[in-house]
């Protein structure tokens, strides 16, 4: 089986409002996919569809053959997910709260301990495990939510914006874990809106913006689709400008022309690609009000 | 067996947290209706010869245990529920899990039986202590218990179905307070106008202390009021398990 997670026309609606319209998804097994797009866009409604949480409007989704709407609880038990909030009682310890959710999984207490004891070695959380949800730092409840995530062993792993509100290091030691376990076997589909950890992480990823996606493929297929090379400048109006180039000679000849306007000639970045997919905030109705012309 | 195994599944955590703060849930609970017993029994009581033939402290004690089960009960698992949802959005996990809708409601109410009940136990041996004429009996308890569990299910059907918790301080302030002091439990619904009694005989807590009552008290069974209990707990079961189905 090449695809492990196939979702074909995914609509959600809530009233008059389309939070997701029409999302297709096709992740291959083993691989990280990332699900890309601005505040709002529709990620974490269309990882919530994906998990079983909400049931879309129109749609099918297939999870390792299991059709989602048809057997719900098969299609749970082979997936782990790590929501954007830390999703934690915050007032049972760290222990509680990983043994409560494997023995909601079906795991025998005593496997369930031991398994404990493996996941939290590895990740660095075995001090924390009697403190209180609410004596945790963010990176710590991130970590506890990850390992109650992993205690049924699932086959895809579902991370919703996991780096959200973390420090640095945080961040990376969060990377490292999704490579670890990735390494292992497990599909990763995660949302994010920084372009550093989609290019970090994902072997491929698609791009939403207002409950649709609008491209996907590798970091490297999406950069090439704009142009492989960027220059940016000045405009007159003091705005940054960019300009998208397949290959090197045309984007030195443009470089040159615009050589007055502080020029910077460089290879696209996902975030480049982002943002002329999805647009860029308009700004003129700031400098209206700044200029007291508005 | 399944449907067991599966509630007390979803009841851990809830448990662990019970354990964690068994003493200061359990005084916190029996502030209110050792008030109530102490200023009605003994304060109104003093002027209050007998009511439906019983000293009035032994009229009110059943009437505030059937008090503590709906109190100790509803606002344990409403206010929980709503906290797990909104603001720890720990319940959503749960509806990840691979368990069954009957065993998300049945587990959301074991801690609000199991807290009910121990209040009731407590307040039941004070009781005894006051008046000589209560009746413990294992039908008491058996009562006490499925009491709570109806209540733990209206605190699941408020906590899913309600947004947030003002909506639940609202729902407490029109609903539950009312029932309170209303379904029989301070005074007999003889001593109101037969319009007010039909309106009260409705509401599930006038059941609750009319079947304890009878119990404590050795009358006869209220079978009718039992049969309303089953029914307001088939109800609010089915409430719950249609607003978890739903979309969000």
């Amino acid at each position: 089986m090449e695809y492990i997670i196939e979702a074909e026309g995914i609509v959600l609606r809530y009233g008059d409002f389309v939070a997701v319209d029409g999302v297709d998804v096709k992740v291959k097994e083993g691989e990280i996919f990332g699900l890309l797009g601005p505040n709002g866009a529709g990620k974490t409604t269309s990882v919530k569809v994906l998990t079983t949480m909400m049931r879309p409007t129109a749609g099918r989704i297939v999870i390792n053959s299991v059709d989602t709407q048809n057997d719900t609880v098969k299609a749970r038990s082979m997936i782990g997910v790590v929501q954007q909030h830390y999703a934690m009682d915050m007032d049972i310890s760290v222990r509680e709260n990983i043994i409560s959710r494997a023995v909601l999984h079906k795991i025998p207490y005593k496997t369930a301990k031991v398994r404990m004891m493996e996941l939290c070695e590895a990740i660095g959380l075995t001090p924390y495990l009697d403190k209180k949800g609410n004596e945790l730092s963010g990176g710590w409840k991130k970590k506890t939510a990850i390992v109650c995530a992993l205690m049924h062993d699932p086959k895809i792993l579902f991370l919703d914006e996991p780096t959200t509100g973390l420090d640095t290091q945080s961040r990376h030691m969060l990377w490292d874990i999704v490579r670890i376990f990735n390494k292992r076997g497990a599909t990763i589909f995660l949302t994010t809106h920084y372009m550093d950890e989609a290019e970090a992480l994902c072997d491929r990823i698609s791009i939403i913006n207002k409950g649709k996606i609008i491209d996907t493929g590798t970091p490297q297929e999406l950069c090439q689709s704009i142009g492989k090379f960027t220059v940016e400048y000045d405009s007159e109006d003091g705005k940054r400008k960019y300009s998208f180039f397949h290959n090197r000679e045309s984007a030195k000849q443009f470089f040159d022309t615009v050589s007055e306007r502080n020029p910077i000639m460089r290879g696209t970045h996902l975030e480049d690609v982002f943002l002329e997919k999805t647009g860029r905030l308009d700004i003129t109705s700031l400098e209206g009000v700044l200029d007291g012309t508005d | 067996m399944g449907l067991i195994d599966e509630t007390f599944r979803v009841a851990l955590s809830d448990l662990y947290y019970f354990k964690r703060n068994i003493i200061i849930l359990t005084l916190t609970s029996l502030v209110t209706p050792l008030l109530y017993m102490l200023a009605f029994g003994f304060g109104v009581g003093s002027s209050v010869e007998e009511m439906d033939g019983v000293s009035y402290i032994a009229f009110i004690i059943p009437g505030v245990v059937a008090i503590n089960t709906m109190t100790s009960s509803f606002s344990t698992i409403s206010h929980k529920l709503m906290v797990q949802k909104r603001f720890y959005e720990s319940f959503d996990e749960m509806l990840l899990c691979p368990v069954s809708k009957s065993a998300l409601i049945l587990g959301k109410c074991i801690l609000g039986v199991l807290k009910g009940s121990i209040c009731g136990v407590i307040l039941l041996a004070l009781g005894y202590l006051m008046t000589s004429d209560l009746i413990i009996s294992p039908q008491l308890f058996g009562m006490m218990i499925l009491s709570c569990l109806i209540f733990s299910l209206l605190g699941v059907a408020a906590g899913v179905v309600l947004p947030d918790l003002a909506w639940t301080d609202l729902f407490n302030s029109f609903v539950i307070l009312p029932m309170t002091f209303l379904c029989g439990t301070m005074f007999s619904l003889s001593s109101v106008p037969q319009i007010v009694a039909d309106i009260i005989w409705v509401l599930p807590l006038t059941h609750t202390s009319a079947c304890i009552r009878a119990i404590a008290l050795g009358r006869d069974f209220p079978w009718i009021s039992f049969v309303v209990l089953m029914i307001y707990g088939t109800f609010f079961f089915i409430l719950s398990w249609l607003a978890l189905n739903r979309n969000k």
